[in-house]
């Protein structure tokens, strides 16, 4: 979804980025989708640096000087260097090869915020790797990628966490992950891309200044104002003041006596749980037809509500969750915002 | 004693010493890079040192030490103008050394200050290559000047800390120590050395592709073609090897061991010079070399003196064999090559000891050595025409005269001196008659002159007397300090004869090869506290492994190469099979890494082998399982999909018998190793082979259905 929005770049204006992104793209096709990727040498590739083509045209220079000057201390420090350069191509394969990258399923996030991608990187090698770095690939490939760098203990495990930013709300496949080490010397790329089999989920962004929460309706099939003049004055007991809780519910009497004993706990009369009002979030009730707004101004209702402890259901176009409150009752009205 | 605390109660003061090292393991890594980079450079620039100007290593060392300060109190980096300014200076200062900003000198101080002052603009990690490289060049440029083994372990530890360098750029987290990094540098060009061994003994030896630039070799210490009087006596003081050689036989009695360099015959008053005849060639004189005796054979391995003349025992009458190089003899027995020895090279020849050159009869040719530029050493001419007329009479005078002239020197309170000062306009004058002192080209050069005031033909030759041998290695070998000067004179029916003047002077120099020791330096008088035996025996232990160096390693060349592709079978070897050679060493390393590569794919425990094998003939089959299903899943999946199919049941049989080879029941005993090994999966391995899968429907995966989510 991701990739598909992002329009190619012709090949005359940017014809490495063209080139490398059609290279990862390339990779990324023949690379199944997973959440545990091993590190082998069917998937990790490698390709010189721009100053690992330095060196290679440094080390002709020096080749050649050693022909015209007759030097043969500089033939052996040319070959040294090139010797080095051999090792140092195998010494890089080796800090990607034999790695295992494991992503935790990623927490839901809300739009226009970093969804966190955290990775364990699992080496069984008996010498730490340096300098890996991990990246997510951007959806354009003209955006610089940002490395974050680590290096994995020997036999042991780090952590690492990737944030990205999901275009919209919704389910979205993760982004295409690089892997890269330039280690030791720099001169060869080795790399390799990883599709992440796990989504995450995106809620829609909650409208910043949302209107206050719609008025709660009486429950159906109850004569409304009836029951609420006779539920008047009744309380089951007491609890800790929550924010939102009317002025009359306060016990000052418990407040003068808790101030008497220098602490600030106001404490509220609970009120029985069959409250003849229900609070019901609607989609078509927001005020607005933009749907996006909608959806917006819905999640900021529902965090209102869930933080009131409000008991609140929520009417979609294809769903309805009936009233209720808690945690898991906020997750699933956001999911469902986030699907609709 | 024992019950004394060996720790003074009150805690010491923390000395600078122990704060300076304190406060090193604390800095921040960038600081910590940079002053481990410009360490680097000041190692580089040392090596360089002595072929630098002055101004060039002050600057340089002014700028490091500045930007050293300011990352050690993190201050910001100069503007740009101050690099620029900087920049325009050394490009001036440059010009006005070496008159040039090309060429070899001018680009090395160029190059050099151009390191220092990048320095100046380092951000430590990324500018890590930029260093590299120029750090790079800086170093090839010094083998030019020297190759030998000191050298080359001054440049190995900085090539060392170089790919250090590089290697900590790329540790891109965190802190880690450089230890660990020059560990890292230092076990890959172990790994490397293989890889150069291989290029440096097979990589093909060429000509230089291209013409040198004319300061391509600055003059070193050595003969050279001119010589004006004091000369010899500066090289005298240079003990630097100028050659070794390798007798077939034992060495030649010390007061035979000539070697004969350039010959001088044009002398303008102040300076002697090759001959420089007026004749026509053909009326010039030939060489008519006629050998005695039988030749010694020997082999020489001479450093390079950017000149084109080899250096023989006298007198060699063939060519020596040194490929590559087109060799001629002169008239007066010098060998001559094509082009300058610029490389260390080794050559073969055989000398005659014993020989005559030289017509036997007076020949229009001879006038070229009696010439005698006019107006110098009066006093000379006169003692010369008072010589002829006391022998008026005799009827070989020549000879006579000669010894007689010998004779003065024995006699007449002569010395041989290694500093007799400096000589004016009338050096032969001076040394006859005013000082008596003088180095071997004073002698020569006087005793020359004086046989040409006698209407005798006479020449100088310059070369190299003498010598020792190595007792670590067997190797002969010639100093800088062996340098003479000696005369040769012309003889009716017997040619040109060797007159060592010097010899009368001081008999020691030539017999027993005594020399005279020049005044010793700091160092020297220093050195002269050891024993002189274990002095003596330490030189010549270095000097045999400098040797082995220079027939190892700096002379390894295309003759070398040829040599060892005739061992290897070879009948003509040429540089095409040198190609072949070190393509099929390269491509069987390759083949090795590929089958190392695909042996550490495979999957050695032969019980997941198997399984394996399961796995992707299940897969082919059709069946939906997942892509580490264990055997029992394999066998769940298989009775799920295809429940009454024929196959099914052996192969389900077989799977669940797979499993029970690793995951015995837990009422059996324990098996000794947890791994079944080949041999246990024999049977299986045959029922494997005639075992018949089902054929399911084909069945296309999807990214959705393939992995739930």
């Amino acid at each position: 979804m991701t990739n598909a929005s992002a329009s190619p770049l012709p090949l005359w204006r940017a014809p490495r980025q063209w080139l490398s992104a059609g290279l990862t793209r390339l990779l990324a096709a023949r690379t199944p989708r997973t959440d545990h990727l091993v590190l082998t040498q069917r998937n990790v590739y490698i390709l010189p640096t721009r100053p690992g083509w330095m060196l290679g045209v440094t080390l002709l220079v020096m080749l050649v000087g050693s022909i015209n000057y007759q030097l043969n201390l500089g033939y052996l420090l040319t070959f040294l260097l090139a010797g080095a350069a051999v090792v140092g191509v195998h010494v890089g394969h080796g800090t990607l090869c034999g790695l295992a990258l494991k992503l935790a399923p990623p927490a839901p996030c809300f739009a226009g915020a970093s969804a966190r991608l955290a990775v364990e990187l699992i080496s069984t090698r008996r010498s730490p790797r340096h300098g890996i770095g991990l990246a997510v690939a951007p959806a354009h490939h003209t955006a610089a990628l940002e490395w974050a760098h680590v290096d994995v203990p020997a036999q042991g495990s780090t952590h690492l966490t990737l944030g990205w930013q999901p275009p919209r709300r919704g389910r979205h496949p993760l982004p295409n992950l690089a892997a890269e080490t330039r280690f030791p010397l720099g001169t060869f790329r080795v790399w390799s891309v990883w599709r992440p089999a796990a989504t995450v989920l995106v809620y829609p962004q909650p409208e910043t200044h949302p209107p206050p929460l719609p008025p709660a309706s009486p429950k159906a099939g109850t004569a409304a104002a009836a029951h609420t003049s006779a539920r008047q004055g009744e309380w089951d007991g007491v609890r800790a003041y929550r924010r939102g809780d009317p002025l009359k519910a306060v016990v000052w009497k418990r407040a003068a006596q808790a101030m008497a004993r220098g602490s600030a706990d106001l404490v509220s009369r609970a009120q029985a749980d069959h409250s003849p009002h229900e609070l019901w979030l609607d989609w078509r009730a927001t005020g607005t037809a933009d749907a996006e707004l909608r959806a917006a101004r819905l999640t900021a209702w529902v965090l209102q509500a869930d933080q009131l402890g409000l008991d609140y259901g929520l009417r979609l176009p294809h769903t309805t969750l009936p009233p209720a409150q808690g945690s898991p009752h906020r997750l699933h009205c956001l999911e469902a915002l986030a699907l609709c | 004693m024992l019950n004394t605390p060996t720790t003074p109660p009150s805690a010491p003061r923390p000395r600078i010493g122990q704060h300076l090292l304190r406060r090193l393991a604390q800095l921040p890594r960038d600081t910590r890079d940079t002053l481990f980079l410009l360490g680097l450079i000041g190692w580089v620039v040392v090596l360089q040192a002595q072929h630098l100007p002055a101004w060039c290593l002050g600057l340089t060392a002014m700028v490091l030490l500045w930007r050293g300060a300011l990352s050690w109190r993190g201050q910001p980096l100069p503007s740009r103008w101050w690099l620029l300014g900087l920049l325009g200076l050394t490009v001036g200062a440059t010009l006005l050394t070496h008159r040039t900003i090309f060429g070899r000198e001018a680009g090395v101080t160029l190059i050099v200050v151009l390191l220092a002052l990048k320095t100046l603009e380092l951000r430590a990690r990324r500018d890590a290559f930029v260093v590299f490289f120029l750090a790079l060049f800086t170093l090839l440029t010094h083998f030019s000047y020297s190759q030998s083994l000191l050298t080359a372990a001054g440049v190995l530890l900085a090539t060392w800390g170089l790919l250090t360098g590089l290697v900590n750029a790329h540790m891109t987290a965190g802190r880690p120590p450089l230890w660990l990094a020059a560990r890292t540098a230092g076990r890959m060009a172990l790994l490397g050395a293989p890889i150069m061994v291989v290029l440096f003994v097979l990589f093909p030896r060429v000509a230089p592709l291209w013409g040198l630039p004319a300061d391509a070799h600055t003059a070193r210490t050595g003969l050279s073609e001119r010589m004006r009087v004091g000369q010899v006596a500066q090289l005298a003081q240079d003990s630097s090897v100028a050659l070794r050689i390798k007798f077939d036989g034992p060495p030649p009695p010390p007061q035979d061991l000539y070697f004969r360099g350039p010959v001088l015959s044009h002398f303008d008053g102040v300076e002697w010079q090759p001959l420089r005849s007026r004749l026509p060639p053909s009326m010039q004189l030939g060489a008519e070399l006629q050998p005695l005796g039988e030749p010694t054979g020997h082999e020489v391995t001479l450093q390079p003196h950017q000149q084109p003349w080899l250096l023989l025992l006298d007198a060699a009458a063939q060519a020596p064999t040194l490929p590559g190089h087109t060799l001629r003899m002169t008239p007066d027995l010098q060998w001559l090559s094509d082009r300058r020895i610029t490389e260390l090279v080794r050559y073969r020849a055989s000398s005659h000891l014993r020989f005559r050159h030289g017509p036997q009869l007076p020949e229009l040719g001879l006038q070229d050595a009696l010439e005698l530029p006019p107006g110098f050493n009066p006093r000379t001419m006169a003692l010369a025409q008072q010589w002829r007329q006391d022998s008026l009479n005799q009827p070989s005078p020549e000879a006579a005269l000669v010894q007689r002239a010998l004779a003065l020197l024995r006699t007449g309170g002569y010395t041989y001196s290694l500093s007799p000062g400096l000589y004016g306009t009338h050096s032969a004058d001076e040394f006859w008659f005013d000082r008596k002192l003088g180095f071997c080209e004073h002698i020569a050069s006087a005793f020359v002159l004086l046989m040409r005031s006698l209407d005798i033909p006479a020449r100088i030759v310059t070369g190299y007397q003498g010598g020792e041998a190595n007792p670590v290695d067997g190797f002969w070998t010639v100093r800088q300090s062996d340098a003479h000067a000696w005369a040769e004179v012309w003889l009716s029916g017997q040619g040109w004869l060797r007159v060592d003047p010097t010899a009368a002077v001081a008999p020691d120099r030539t017999t027993s090869l005594a020399r005279l020791e020049p005044q010793r330096g700091l160092v020297g008088t220093a050195m002269q506290g050891l024993s002189p035996a274990m002095l003596q025996r330490l030189r010549a232990s270095w000097e045999a492994v400098n040797n082995r160096w220079n027939q190892w390693v700096l002379n390894h060349n295309q003759d070398r190469q040829l040599d060892l592709l005739r061992r290897l079978g070879f009948e003509s070897p040429s540089w095409r099979e040198l190609g072949y050679v070190l393509a099929a060493l390269l491509a069987a390393v390759g083949v090795l890494g590929a089958a190392w590569a695909l042996w550490a794919h495979r999957q050695h425990d032969p019980w997941l082998r198997l399984l394996h094998t399961a796995r992707q003939r299940a897969a082919r089959a059709g069946l939906q399982a997942p892509d580490h299903a264990t055997p029992r899943q394999l066998a769940q999946a298989l009775q799920r999909q295809c429940p009454g199919h024929a196959h099914t049941p052996p192969l389900v049989a077989w799977l669940l018998a797979l499993e029970a080879l690793r995951y015995a029941a837990p009422s059996s005993p324990p098996t000794s190793s947890p791994t079944p090994t080949s041999r246990q999966l024999k049977p299986l391995r045959q029922q494997w082979a005639v075992l018949r899968w089902p054929t399911l429907p084909p069945h296309v995966p999807t990214p959705d259905n393939a992995h739930p989510t």
